[in-house]
């Protein structure tokens, strides 16, 4: 399943500089290993080694925070939109 | 001197009012590296996601909406500005390792290198308004990035605002409707 993925601000960087990815997968969890099969080290900026996802990370699925979805296993339908931005914070 | 147009810094410290007792947080666009427009981003820190008087953060849908309106429209990030309530002007430990990324790398480039941090603290009265660049580490023995303050010139309103900026936005928000 083809998605599209948003990249975001410093995160470009892991992908060469560009704003949308096109991915395969029929999760989360799939596309991140389609990008990092085609960036290596894109993954470690997203998950740890475990797999979770780090906390100064967020993904949006279709203006969805996927940490109230069903995280990195949520499931994709054909043509959804996906982004990754860093999350922006202080105190 | 970092010159900002006045009613873009009275426009933060009235938004860092407004979110008494929380900490407020925004972005200031610029165009021709002019500063022109601040945006007020929910501050989403905090267990109800409701903000924080010790803490923020963006919410990250608006933060997606600014990235592709810079995108759009080349505009550039000039500066991510926030409130204190209660202590100075300057960036605390947490905004110093929150300025890179992964937080605390400071070995690395900060993740917004060419942005401003700007801080408003309401601690006094009038509230404090300071701009600041926070760079990586000169060497793997200093505990902190490099925090440089750049001292901020209030400019009159009238000649350094950018109307062609505002005029090319008009223009092309008539041209998509």
């Amino acid at each position: 399943m083809a998605v599209q993925v948003h990249v975001t601000s410093v995160i470009r960087n892991a992908v060469g500089g560009q704003r949308k990815v096109s991915a395969d997968g029929g999760s989360v969890r799939e596309v991140l290993a389609d990008i990092e099969a085609k960036y290596p080290g894109f993954k470690a900026q997203v998950m740890d080694e475990q797999g979770q996802l780090h906390r100064f990370v967020n993904i949006y699925l279709n203006d969805e925070d996927i940490r109230y979805l069903q995280g990195a296993d949520t499931i994709l339908s054909d043509g959804d939109e996906m982004s990754i931005l860093p999350a922006l914070a202080g105190g | 001197m970092l010159k900002i147009p006045r009613a873009i810094v009275e426009e933060m410290v009235a938004h860092a009012r407004e979110a008494m007792p929380n900490e407020a947080c925004g972005m200031v666009h610029a165009q021709g590296g002019v500063p022109f427009e601040v945006h007020r981003v929910k501050n989403i820190a905090g267990d109800e996601k409701s903000g924080s008087p010790f803490r923020y953060e963006m919410d990250p849908m608006q933060q997606l909406r600014l990235e592709a309106q810079r995108d759009e429209t080349g505009e550039t990030l000039f500066a991510i500005y926030h409130s204190h309530v209660g202590s100075e002007a300057r960036p605390s430990p947490t905004d110093e390792r929150q300025a890179f990324f992964p937080p605390g790398e400071f070995d690395r480039d900060p993740a917004y290198p060419n942005t401003f941090y700007i801080l408003v603290s309401l601690a006094s009265e009038p509230p404090e308004v300071r701009a600041w660049r926070v760079l990586k580490r000169t060497s793997p023995d200093e505990t902190r990035p490099v925090v440089i303050e750049e001292p901020i010139e209030r400019a009159r309103w009238w000649p350094q605002w950018p109307w062609r900026c505002w005029m090319r936005r008009w223009t092309g928000r008539l041209r998509h409707r």
